[in-house]
């Protein structure tokens, strides 16, 4: 019974441990894949951090818009190798719909799985994720609801039509509807009027005229930012261009310098923002890291804990069992073979706690997926063992080894003779 | 083939035990007799080298048993020593027939299935060879007993007390089949009890 119990120990420690190490590695693998392809994010002024979610990782609200004049001039700067505009607006059941370019689907390495990619507006390539959620097929149609979350303002004037469904790739393509930029500016240049209620989107705005902020919601005072010094900072933009705003822009860089200097010219010489997402990240893990160390020493400690009562109830089950191993001493077998027996049946206990272990671990990565994924559009994958795990199974199994071990030192002093005339 | 010279035992609490001389031939049968804490079980232990002697000399077929390590010791018991004891010792959870075997699988992997079937259907232990061991009658467990003593063909067979939780007729019964199956084997039997009802089985005896 008491072997049962410390097996039932191990197994929930070695399942904590093999689901906090696959949670962490893997959210941490997606962040690096979706951070990779962008060395520099520029938006509006407010949060680094919420500007990198919400335009590299696509699950925060934006910060705000920007004006493209503006960028224009950043992207001609000599370090930029390539830079990609998103802009924001309007969402499909809650899936959202990103304004940007064909340089946006292959800097994600995104392939198309059928279709061609958008050439006109109201084009649409879609993730993979979405296309299989909502169903969407080539030639799909749907209006857009306003904002980035699923609403019943629908914009009717205009339809979006599905012209490629992209292969999945394991980033935030996978859950976003891409369109030209022109589809975002043409839906919100007929609605600029009505109120707003939702996060910020896009909007083919006068300007000048910014005491009247049309675009008035919950990242007010970013905006209020960025609107207040428009005015002076872009005086000979083109007339066209001028009016027309973007929510951020990826930047890759040619030079690493350029790391280090633009973003401090253009926190402190424009009313844009640059933010680092891997800087960004590095500080959020930062944050997150103290929980996952947390829950990892727990589950160690978890570890260790069984390892100990294993230890104690083999001892007592050796105490229990010791006039049969006595009598096989009788039988023939040295005191090296019983132990070996003992050993034997520790580490089957071992491997037994750490198999079920790491299947309920992996189980939970799968509900834990699910979860997830109906929250952030993020998935988790099954996978199978790592080598990771087989470290871990040689930790858990030395811990038996030594355990067992000590357990067993009586049978070094088995006394045959009194232990078989005893009743 | 048993000879045992100035054997002596010492008990940590200071009991000691000074054994007469035993030498006994090839096959040949012994019943030491003796009342209840004259060391009876002490010279069974002695002989069959689970206990080690504090002084004296004891060979079984030629080997000096005192100067073995306990590695060849333990060998030379699971080939050469057959212990039945006075309190019914198997494996829990083995039948019968896996007790058996056991028994048989050390140290020389003999596993004599035909050995093992005619010896239990001679002690009556073919019917229960699937049950546990815990589920047997008194006398079922005596014949197990014996069988375990003697499946793996010793050269010496110890038996200690093996008829006192046994009525008259299961006494001669059990004598009879010890003596036959050490008989069948051509090994030495070695009885000690302080049951008189076996005196008359024996030709020698020795008294403690």
């Amino acid at each position: 019974m008491s072997l049962i119990f410390n097996v039932l120990l191990l197994v929930l420690s070695v399942s904590l441990v093999t689901f906090i190490l696959q949670l962490s590695q893997q959210i941490n693998g997606q962040l690096e894949k979706n951070i990779a392809p962008v060395d520099m994010v520029i938006g509006a002024k407010g949060s680094p951090l919420q500007l990198v979610l919400s335009s590299v990782l696509h699950i925060d609200s934006p910060t705000g818009n920007i004006p493209l004049g503006e960028v224009q001039k950043i992207q001609k700067h000599p370090f930029i190798k390539s830079a990609i505009p998103l802009c924001y607006g309007d969402n499909h059941q809650g899936y959202r719909i990103v304004g940007s370019k064909a340089s946006f689907i292959a800097a994600y390495q995104g392939e198309l799985e059928s279709g061609k990619i958008f050439q006109k507006s109201f084009e649409v390539v879609a993730g993979s994720n979405v296309a299989q959620k909502l169903n969407l097929q080539m030639g799909s149609t749907f209006y857009s609801s306003h904002g980035l979350i699923a609403s019943a303002d629908v914009h009717k004037e205009h339809q979006f039509r599905v012209v490629g469904i992209l292969k999945p790739t394991a980033t935030v393509l996978d859950k976003l509807l891409i369109t030209p930029m022109e589809s975002v500016w043409e839906t919100h240049h007929h609605t600029e009027a009505e109120p707003d209620n939702t996060a910020s989107h896009p909007s083919h705005h006068n300007s000048h005229s910014n005491e009247e902020h049309p675009d008035h919601h919950q990242d007010e005072s970013h905006e209020e930012d960025a609107h207040e010094h428009e005015t002076e900072d872009h005086p000979d933009s083109e007339e066209s261009e001028m009016d027309l705003e973007i929510t951020a822009l990826l930047v890759k860089f040619k030079n690493p310098v350029g790391l280090v200097q633009l973003p401090r010219f253009i926190n402190e010489k424009t009313n844009m923002q640059a933010a680092l997402p891997r800087l960004e990240i590095q500080r959020l893990e930062g944050f997150l890291g103290v929980g996952v160390k947390t829950v990892n020493s727990i589950a160690l400690a978890v570890l260790l804990v069984s390892g100990l009562s294993i230890l104690l109830s083999l001892a007592r089950a050796i105490r229990e069992r010791r006039q049969e191993l006595a009598l096989l001493r009788t039988y023939g077998l040295s005191t090296q073979k019983l132990l070996y027996m003992i050993l034997l049946e520790g580490l089957f206990l071992a491997v037994l706690g750490y198999v079920l272990g790491w299947i309920i671990g992996r189980a939970a990565i799968g509900i834990a997926s699910s979860q997830l994924e109906s929250t952030f559009g993020y998935g988790l994958k099954v996978t199978g063992p790592e080598i990771i795990d087989f470290k871990l199974l040689g930790a858990t199994l030395l811990i038996a080894l030594i355990a067992t071990m000590l357990a067993s030192t009586s049978i070094f002093k088995l006394n045959i003779s009194k232990i078989l005339s005893d009743d | 083939m048993i000879k045992t010279e100035d054997l002596k035992f010492k008990y940590p609490s200071g009991e000691s035990f000074d054994f007469k001389n035993i030498d006994l031939k090839k096959k040949e049968h012994l019943l030491v007799l003796g009342p209840s804490g004259v060391g009876k079980t002490t010279l069974l232990h002695l002989l069959s080298g689970i206990l080690p002697a504090s002084r004296g000399k004891i060979t079984i077929d030629q080997t000096d048993i005192t100067s073995l390590d306990r590695r060849s010791l333990d060998r030379f018991r699971g080939q050469n020593i057959g212990l039945i004891f006075q309190q019914y010792h198997y494996v829990r959870s083995l039948t019968v027939e896996e007790n058996l075997k056991v028994r048989q699988q050390y140290p020389k992997k003999l596993k004599d299935q035909e050995r093992r079937h005619a010896l239990c259907e001679r002690l009556g232990l073919t019917p229960l060879m699937d049950k546990f061991v815990f589920n047997l009658s008194q006398g079922q467990k005596q014949r197990l007993a014996i069988a375990l003593g003697l499946i793996h063909q010793p050269k010496v067979v110890l038996a200690d007390e093996p008829t006192s939780n046994l009525d008259d007729i299961n006494c001669s019964k059990v004598i009879a089949l010890l003596q036959e199956e050490a008989r069948l084997c051509g090994s030495n039997l070695v009885i000690i009890t302080h049951d008189q009802r076996i005196k008359e089985h024996f030709n020698s005896h020795l008294l403690l």
